[in-house]
């Protein structure tokens, strides 16, 4: 698995990533997935990369992204 | 300005093979300058199937070693990253964009991965994947930078790269291009 931007957060990100893979490929690829079974995992890899991201500034870069993307095609779906 | 590019190509692998490779891409042996991919939202739509995901990329910016000694700070940028995948119709729609020098040069690459249908009884073969890629390049800047990206284009080295999709690859050619210029 890639390593997480905030290092503190890389036990966390892995328990998701795993979690994620295996539910991708043995559940949502059957079109067996009715829920997202690692929601709780990600939410706790969440809590930790929000943190540090506010601590990197990224939170402000990405949100100064979003915003001057608005004239372009930001969200997926109205690009096509 | 905005300009765009397009090409197909196709991989030997089943559509579901290349979908769970396009989430598990990093790390790898080729790609040894993405130092960090982070997983910013996922969301399942419970009516329609479809799973969408938004990364962060972080990448090493490959400078000139001469260049990066003065400007310690840009040694690093940010790639977003958003994909869909729709299990029912089976298609994967990803973007990904640089996040620095976005005022400067924007670069959105878009891919959509379908599984082949052979040409003959329009049934899948099930062994291939297809990929259809468009790159669009707009920048605010006006016909000063477009004259700049042009000169890029004709050395051939940043158009060469994009054929096999390698946008980050792409995006590190323009910023190197852009801090050289700066200076």
């Amino acid at each position: 698995m890639s390593s997480s931007l905030a290092p503190e957060c890389s036990e966390v990100k892995e328990r998701y990533d795993q979690c994620f893979i295996k539910w991708y490929s043995e559940k949502y690829l059957r079109g067996e997935a009715k829920t997202d079974d690692c929601k709780k995992l990600f939410d706790i890899y969440k809590e930790c990369l929000s943190k540090a991201m506010k601590a990197k500034g990224i939170d402000t870069m990405l949100a100064e992204a979003r915003k001057n993307s608005k004239d372009l095609d930001m969200d997926i779906g109205q690009s096509r | 300005m905005v300009k765009f590019y397009e090409n197909y190509f196709s991989y030997d692998f089943a559509w579901p093979a290349v979908t769970l490779a396009y989430f598990l891409r990093y790390p790898n042996p080729y790609s040894s300058h993405v130092l960090a991919s982070d997983t910013l939202s996922r969301h399942l739509d419970p009516t329609t199937g479809k799973l969408t995901t938004v990364r962060l990329l972080l990448k090493r910016g490959k400078l000139p070693a001469a260049v990066a000694r003065f400007l310690p700070k840009i040694k690093e940028s940010y790639i977003l990253e958003s994909s869909e995948v729709d299990i029912r119709n089976q298609t994967m729609v990803t973007e990904t964009r640089n996040l620095d020098w976005e005022g400067v040069i924007s670069v959105v690459e878009n891919q959509v991965y379908t599984p082949s249908y052979s040409s003959h009884n329009n049934s899948s073969d099930g062994e291939k994947t297809d990929v259809k890629l468009t790159v669009k390049i707009s920048s605010r800047v006006g016909s000063n930078a477009r004259e700049k990206v042009a000169d890029a284009a004709s050395s051939g080295g940043l158009w060469a790269s994009w054929t096999t999709g390698s946008i980050q690859k792409s995006i590190e050619v323009i910023g190197m291009k852009r801090m050289r210029e700066g200076l």
